[in-house]
């Protein structure tokens, strides 16, 4: 019996979950530290040596680490289109290969 | 003087030019490729650019290229006493 759904229908269909599941959730977060590591190290070798670099500096000032971040950021991004004004992380553009740590001033 | 020993982790395919030009900048061509540079805030500013596709290590002194071959290839398990 044919049943008609949305892929049959219309040929390719491609949809983002609405929820993260949990080994992306791991894996997200293992991202999330390895970029804090290469930040550590650069900024130790550049301390060793006597040397400062703004980029690094302003890293610290302005970015959580991974331990300091709720899981609402970790795990979910602002967006004003959205009810209740977030969305899964996931939902982001080349998620994987991005930072996105901070929310826009009072959300 | 140490080193940065940079590793490229993953591909800048797909990311704004910006990071692919960094990453040529660097000498990084492409996945799990290596490079050194020496510590200095202008190539700490290059990796915190593209900090998402590299891993680092400081090191004291950087591998040359036969260097780098080796320290990959696995033990033999074999010696030569003597050629023939």
């Amino acid at each position: 019996m044919f049943k008609p759904t949305s892929s049959l229908l219309g040929g390719l269909l491609w949809k983002t979950p609405w929820r993260i599941s949990q080994p992306q959730k791991a894996r997200q977060r293992k991202r999330l530290r390895s970029v804090d590591r290469v930040v550590d190290t650069v900024s130790a070798a550049l301390q060793r040596n006597g040397y400062e670099a703004k980029a690094v500096q302003r890293w610290y000032a302005e970015m959580p680490r991974e331990e300091e971040m709720l899981p609402k950021d970790k795990y979910t991004i602002f967006d004003k289109k959205e009810r209740k004004y977030r969305k899964g992380i996931h939902k982001l553009p080349k998620w994987t290969r991005v930072s996105q740590r901070v929310n826009p001033p009072g959300f | 003087m140490s080193y940065f020993r940079i590793t490229l982790i993953r591909s800048a395919i797909g990311l704004p030019r910006r990071s692919s030009d960094v990453l040529k900048a660097l000498g990084l061509k492409r996945r799990m490729g290596v490079v050194f540079h020496r510590v200095t805030p202008s190539v700490a500013g290059q990796i915190m650019k593209v900090k998402e596709l590299v891993e680092v290590e400081e090191v004291e002194k950087a591998m040359t290229k036969a260097e780098l071959h080796m320290s990959r290839k696995p033990d033999p398990g074999y010696y030569v006493e003597s050629r023939a």
